[in-house]
């Protein structure tokens, strides 16, 4: 064999080694265990912190809005869709009982006209829900801006909650 | 013809025939690694294969799904950072398209176009596809986003450069760089929760019950009983994204 393809051999297996112990130092402990990611990342996500809890953790200590949801046409609906992310309320509430609770433990009550509107306000695109034979799923749908905005003997501006209870609409 | 172009066809035709026998032979041994192709194996695998169902017939526009995505996940509250957001199209009488979804419909809709001048109207929830031929997964240069085996397609956030790649390659959207992180952020189908055997929070939260969740390899699941029984489409089919996102009424103005 030629001198110069014998030096050539050497330079390549130098640079081939050293690519070897490269992607050894350089390369992340779990890649390629799964594929061409680092297998440790799925673990990584799954550590987020939650704020939602399930509808089950807020009927355990509310027992009488949840009799009262149940008779309603919001029975299906969950607490938190208009509370708000509750599982620092459900897992921490019960350590205030009979004392007043800390302001980040409060739960957002919504009552005011804009809050109700947002299902309930008038849109076409909203008109062609109808039943369904599965489920049932209908809104009301009022001209909420227009519909009784005071009453008629005091004059008094009147907020939607003032007449229908949210809970048992 | 003469005896020249005989002999010079048939040796064109043994060219031609040894190329194409190789060319099967290859193909054939190489058939049984085309798992490098995609990084998620196809449905039929065993375990969980997670889909979504959304209904556009049930959905009110209320936004609560992109509300709730956005606590759930700490994703930036300016009206350009979405993970799921809701769209308002409006199909006028003219046969124009209008597709309005002011900050991802949290604040919730206003229609702008008066009753007379509309043809239809309908909400459409959007959010990642999770794709099982996801080509996001496929352009990007470190290996930073991938596939799982259940079909969800998840971000390293420790080993994303933030080469923005992915953001163009996704033809859905649902991809963003996170302003304060520069990496790149976007559904994980609420990964955290659904390790604790809870639903994502948009499927928790829906109040007309129009978004489904469940697992595509058991027969039994909500999600199967939703697919058998309604029309159900994927938005871009031509694409062969392998998407999991079905949609019942889904109308081809949606893009």
């Amino acid at each position: 064999m030629p001198l110069h393809i014998k030096r050539l051999i050497g330079v390549f297996a130098i640079f081939i080694a050293l690519f070897l112990v490269m992607r050894q130092v350089l390369r992340p402990s779990s890649f390629g265990e799964l594929g061409h990611f680092r297998a440790k990342a799925i673990y990584e996500n799954t550590l987020r912190p939650m704020h939602y809890t399930v509808a089950d953790s807020c009927t355990k200590c509310h027992k009488d809005i949840r009799s009262d949801k149940d008779l309603g046409f919001h029975f299906r609906l969950k607490c938190e869709v208009c509370h708000g992310p509750g599982l620092k309320h459900a897992l921490y509430a019960n350590q205030f009982k009979n004392k007043e609770l800390p302001d980040s433990l409060i739960l957002y009550k919504p009552g005011e006209r804009k809050d109700c509107a947002i299902c309930h306000n008038l849109n076409r695109a909203r008109i062609k829900i109808q039943f369904d034979t599965i489920n049932t799923t209908m809104v009301h749908m009022v001209n909420v801006m227009k519909h009784h905005v005071t009453d008629p003997k005091t004059k008094e501006a009147l907020k939607c909650i003032d007449c229908h209870n949210p809970h048992q609409p | 013809m003469n005896e020249d172009t005989i002999k010079l066809s048939r040796r064109n035709f043994f060219k031609a025939g040894t190329v194409l026998a190789s060319g099967v032979a290859i193909a054939s041994t190489l058939a049984p690694y085309d798992g490098l192709l995609f990084a998620a194996e196809a449905p039929g695998a065993k375990g969980k294969w997670y889909g979504i169902g959304i209904d556009i017939n049930k959905c009110i526009g209320c936004g609560k799904c992109a509300n709730a995505c956005k606590q759930e996940n700490n994703v930036p509250k300016d009206p350009f950072y979405f993970r799921s957001w809701v769209e308002q199209y409006t199909i006028k009488n003219d046969g124009s398209i209008l597709v309005e979804s002011p900050n991802g419909g949290i604040d919730g809709f206003k229609q702008s176009v008066p009753d007379n001048d509309i043809y239809k109207s309908f909400f459409v929830p959007k959010m990642c596809n999770h794709c099982a031929k996801s080509p996001c997964t496929q352009v990007c240069p470190v290996g930073a986003t991938f596939e799982t085996e259940e079909g969800i397609v998840l971000v390293d956030e420790n080993y994303c450069i933030g080469c923005r790649y992915c953001v163009q390659a996704c033809p859905y959207g649902c991809r963003y760089i996170h302003p304060e992180k520069g990496t790149v952020d976007k559904c994980t189908l609420c990964f955290h929760r659904l390790k604790k055997g809870l639903q994502p929070a948009c499927f928790e939260i829906c109040p007309t019950e129009a978004r489904i969740f469940g697992d595509l390899n058991d027969p039994k699941s909500k999600l199967n009983y939703f697919l058998k029984n309604h029309n159900c489409m994927v938005i871009k089919p031509h694409l062969n994204t392998g998407s999991k996102l079905f949609y019942n009424a889904l109308t081809p103005e949606v893009r």
